[in-house]
């Protein structure tokens, strides 16, 4: 295993004259859980479009477990889990189903064991027969996170993973990634704007603003170097507004 | 090739679930199915006319199906490829290329080790599979109707010919289906993704075959021929823009197949033409970028 599950240098990303991400330099150790923040339209969901390949860079580059992105990008998505925000699934079709189409897509042979497998993990093994179209959204966001660790990636990148969840279904969701760090050692990337999430299940976070990363530490450092402030969203709103680096 | 095998049977298994497809496919299925009905309607009423128009002698013309092929009952078929079999290719195709942009489905399957060349395969012949599957079907419905026409079972030349015509019309339906998957691919909205090959697909059928002919809109909907009209403009009209209606070449390679003696134009030019369309849409279609396949609808 590599030392830095991420390392990205330089990166950015241009869509004509509008930047989304600017010049991101940023090394995220094997075996973190890092979370970035930042306001609506930061560039959070650009950055992990970047990571997982689905982007491709106007400039700079990403290396994921020490492969590099540009030059073997197949490699990479072999090693990476993907659950988008919103995610969304075939809805005609059952939980077992869509599994098995994405467990195909990652190479297993055989896959029904592992989804089995992995729904109990989750939980979830009551469900796999039924049609993704009744879930509700919390159900879903299950479902995602299984497909994500079918092939038992070594980094797991979440974009937005409790948006729109209910506090129980945020409870829970929560719950599964400290699991997947601390059992499955899966290093996690994780876009959020919930601080109260970063603060029970993050090991180092970053703060995005206006496509540019303002601030990059990890949370025992940052938590120890605003010792006046009551809470990581004091913390962030002076960040925010100081543009400490 | 593995992956690409994976989407096949993902796009196989969907298609069995959308409604759509389903409906076109039995709607297709039961016109070829009523397509040996009429055959053998026509026959009986034309024989039973003819027998009574000899019995009373007012005709000694011998029996117009006497030395007819039994592939002529199948001459309908034809026209129902062109028109509800093209139809339903390119709703499957659409829809094959729509389903994960519009189910935003598209950034889970890309972000799997897959390349767009073997998504966009998969695709292709999970499609090629089902529509194979169909003709299969209607294949042996006309095969069977005819036998029961004719009252004896088709005989190994009829039936490799009637078997060679299924599989010039997968082909020719492979063509449209890659229209409506390219055109799901770059299309911004649903209804345009199905509104330009349909178009297309209309300019084709009907408007092309028009010009420097004398036929009209009603006469290509019939399998007769269409009658150039001479003359310098006209026929070098005709000459150019002839090849270019797919549909055309199909119903002309269709009607040497299917021992049709009204056939018109050169077998293995119309059976190029149509290999070339279906070769062409693959080609565009296999140099979509990435990108492109991500695109958002604006629906």
């Amino acid at each position: 295993m590599s030392e830095y599950a991420i390392q990205a240098s330089g990166l950015s990303k241009r869509y004509g004259i509008n930047t989304a991400l600017l010049d991101l330099n940023l090394e995220i150790s094997s075996g973190e859980v890092f979370g970035l923040l930042g306001h609506n339209g930061a560039g959070k969901t650009t950055t992990v479009n970047l990571l997982t390949t689905l982007l491709e860079p106007t400039a700079g580059q990403v290396v994921i477990n020490g492969i590099n992105a540009a030059e073997y990008p197949n490699e990479v998505r072999r090693v990476i889990g993907y659950l988008p925000e919103n995610v969304q699934f075939y809805d005609n079709l059952t939980t077992m189903e869509n599994l098995r189409f994405f467990a195909r897509l990652s190479g297993l042979t055989k896959p029904d064991i592992r989804i089995r497998e992995v729904l109990e993990y989750l939980d979830f093994n009551d469900h796999d027969h039924e049609r993704v179209g009744s879930f509700s959204k919390g159900m879903r966001q299950r479902v995602g996170i299984a497909q994500a660790i079918l092939h038992a990636p070594s980094v797991l990148f979440l974009d937005e993973p409790t948006s729109g969840l209910d506090p129980e279904g945020v409870h829970q969701l929560r719950d599964v990634i400290v699991r997947l760090n601390q059992e499955l050692s899966m290093s996690v990337f994780m876009n959020t704007h919930l601080l109260s999430e970063v603060t029970k299940t993050c090991t180092s976070i970053g703060i995005l603003r206006k496509g540019e990363l303002a601030y990059h530490d990890s949370l025992t450092a940052t938590l120890e170097a605003f010792p006046r402030e009551e809470s990581l969203e004091s913390i962030y709103l002076q960040i925010e507004s100081a543009g400490i680096r | 090739m593995k992956r690409a095998l994976a989407i096949s049977r993902h796009e196989l298994v969907s298609l069995r679930r959308e409604k759509l497809p389903q409906v076109l496919l039995m709607v297709f299925i039961l016109m070829v199915s009523v397509s040996g009905l009429i055959g053998w309607l026509t026959n009986t009423t034309v024989s039973s006319v003819w027998t009574e128009a000899t019995q009373t002698g007012l005709t000694q013309a011998p029996n117009p199906f006497e030395n007819v092929s039994p592939l002529y009952y199948s001459r309908n078929t034809v026209i129902y490829l062109v028109l509800i079999g093209a139809l339903m290719a390119i709703v499957v195709g659409v829809t094959s290329t729509m389903r994960d942009r519009k189910a935003r489905t598209i950034d889970l399957v890309l972000s799997r080790p897959i390349s767009v060349v073997e998504y966009l395969l998969g695709k292709t012949i999970g499609v090629a599979i089902f529509l194979a599957a169909a003709l299969v079907a209607t294949g042996l419905i006309s095969w069977v109707s005819i036998s029961f026409i004719v009252g004896k079972p088709l005989g190994f030349q009829d039936t490799a010919r009637l078997m060679g015509f299924f599989g010039i019309a997968l082909i020719f339906l492979m063509a449209f289906v890659l229209l409506g998957m390219i055109s799901g691919v770059y299309a911004s909205r649903e209804t345009t993704a199905l509104l330009i090959p349909i178009s297309l697909w209309s300019i084709t059928a009907f408007v092309l075959p028009q010009i420097g002919t004398s036929a009209n809109p009603v006469s290509l909907l019939n399998p007769v021929p269409k009658v150039s009209v001479p003359g310098g403009a006209f026929d070098a009209l005709n000459t150019i823009l002839g090849p270019l209606s797919v549909t055309e070449q199909f119903k002309g390679a269709s009607g040497w197949l299917l021992s049709n003696p009204e056939a018109t134009g050169d077998f293995t030019t119309s059976i190029f033409v149509v290999v070339i369309a279906a070769s062409l849409g693959m080609l565009t279609l296999l140099l979509t970028r990435r990108d492109r396949i991500r695109g958002a609808l604006n629906d």
